[in-house]
């Protein structure tokens, strides 16, 4: 229970931050997701199904306390944290540069996706959405991969807490 | 083989969890998409367990911000420009409305006996974050459903329209900002009448929609709201015309609109419970009969 519970809090502490801290800074257009880079570190610490509750719950989040309508990010923020933990086997992520442009990589997929499925399910043609790709989603993705090896670093000590190994008790649990 | 077999098998258990989850998101967004209530009362009790913890930052981020600019940066200087701001904002306000008011006098004298019957009542409410993410502009702000605030309900500023509720809780709710994409508010243009839609346009930047070719409208116009849709009395002002664009084919013309409120820095704004009442002129109402409109 302590393993959901507090990564859960954590996870509520981010969306605190993203949207109370951050704003205030005078570029907030290009302000970091927390949220994501959570997710994502989800990914890699935790086992599918714990991590798969918090990665929904995290996305559920984003999409209460967004002007988005319909809930994109629960399904956006599932697909990241299955695709991370698919994937962790078979990436190096120990420097700084590989984090940075693993979650450049990540942000950017999910504003992808994100922009397919608004001019899919929204009356919103994709003429007005693509410009936002240059002015919002690559600065946002670029200061999110830059963020990104700090909290790695903060998650895996913070993992330490939860899992005594992180990494093996992962493997133990399937 | 057994259903439970079949689940608790480790062989099948990982992919089922996974299609099950992205199910799940489906349903959601179906639901949402329904506007089902059971997803309603969730999201409420969800905002109102996140909500307090964000009114908690808000406040401290204010109190350092205020502590900082009160009395280490400028002692006074920013408290004199806050209140001048405000004051020129009034007076525009009163500008636009006294404007408003000239031209709808001049109107209906010669057509119509108009007779406004109430006056709007608003709550004020604190805006205590922000969208968290860089696609949809919303707000969250400090009264919910006890103080009487509903879902489609306007919020204004004294400057002018600021967008429209679209979640609530009990003491929480969510406005969806004139700017988003999924934002659309009946509107007018002051000076020729000419209607139209306004229509968020993602950045601090919204588009006029539906504005007949044939309407004449220039950069500088003002825009206000026409009151159709009941939930936006008439008249407040929206924003100002910065782009005509009239290339191209077909019945309409494009014009881009900056808004009269600065949505990036919102810290207090107005929820208008009770819209402005315009009651029919005497000729229409005896027609009608005894149906009045609330």
């Amino acid at each position: 229970m302590k393993r959901l519970v507090l990564p859960l809090f954590v996870g509520i502490l981010f969306l605190v931050v993203q949207t109370t801290f951050l704003p205030f800074f005078p570029i907030h257009r290009v302000r970091p997701d927390l949220l994501l880079i959570f997710t994502l570190s989800l990914g890699f610490l935790f086992p599918p199904i714990s991590g798969g509750i918090l990665a929904f719950f995290m996305g559920y989040l984003m999409d209460l306390f967004s002007g988005n309508a319909l809930g994109f990010y629960v399904l956006s923020r599932s697909l990241v944290f299955f695709a991370v933990h698919f994937s962790k086997e078979r990436v190096y992520l120990e420097g700084f540069y590989s984090q940075f442009l693993f979650a450049f990589i990540f942000a950017i997929g999910e504003g992808i996706f994100i922009l397919i499925l608004m001019n899919a399910l929204q009356p919103v043609t994709f003429v007005k959405l693509y410009p936002l790709f240059f002015t919002i989603l690559l600065p946002q993705s670029f200061f999110t991969g830059l963020v990104t090896p700090f909290f790695f670093l903060l998650f895996k000590k913070g993992a330490l807490l939860l899992f005594r190994q992180p990494e093996k008790g992962i493997k133990e649990r399937g | 083989m057994r259903i439970r077999d079949f689940f608790l098998s480790r062989r099948y258990s990982l992919p089922i969890f996974i299609v099950l989850f992205l199910l799940l998101a489906l349903i959601l967004m179906s639901l949402r998409a329904k506007q089902r209530k059971g997803v309603d009362f969730f999201d409420a009790f969800v905002m109102e367990v996140c909500s307090p913890f964000q009114k908690g930052a808000t406040f401290m981020i204010k109190t350092v911000q205020g502590t900082f600019q009160q009395y280490v940066f400028l002692i006074g200087l920013e408290e004199e420009n806050r209140r001048l701001k405000q004051k020129i904002a009034q007076l525009q306000e009163q500008n636009h409305q006294m404007k408003e008011m000239k031209l709808a006098n001049e109107r209906l004298r010669e057509l119509l006996q108009f007779r406004e019957k109430n006056s709007s009542s608003m709550i004020g409410a604190e805006v205590i974050a922000r969208d968290p993410s860089s696609w949809f502009k919303s707000v969250t702000i400090d009264k919910g459903e006890r103080d009487g605030v509903k879902k489609g309900m306007a919020v204004i500023s004294s400057a002018g329209v600021i967008g429209q509720i679209l979640k609530t809780a009990s003491h929480y709710a969510i406005v969806l900002l004139l700017t988003d994409y999924n934002s659309a508010i009946d509107s007018i243009v002051q000076r020729t009448r000419a209607k139209a839609i306004v229509e968020g346009k993602g950045e601090n930047r919204c588009q006029l929609k539906y504005l007949l070719r044939a309407d004449e409208v220039a950069v500088g116009d003002i825009v206000v709201t026409a009151g159709l849709g009941g939930n936006f009395p008439k008249g407040l002002m929206i924003g100002e015309i910065k782009r005509v664009d009239k290339q191209g084919h077909g019945v309409f013309q494009y014009a881009e609109l900056a808004p009269s409120v600065d949505l990036t820095k919102l810290e207090e704004v107005f929820v208008i419970v009770e819209p402005l009442l315009i009651s029919p002129p005497q000729e229409e109402r005896g027609k009608k009969g005894k149906r009045t409109k609330k």
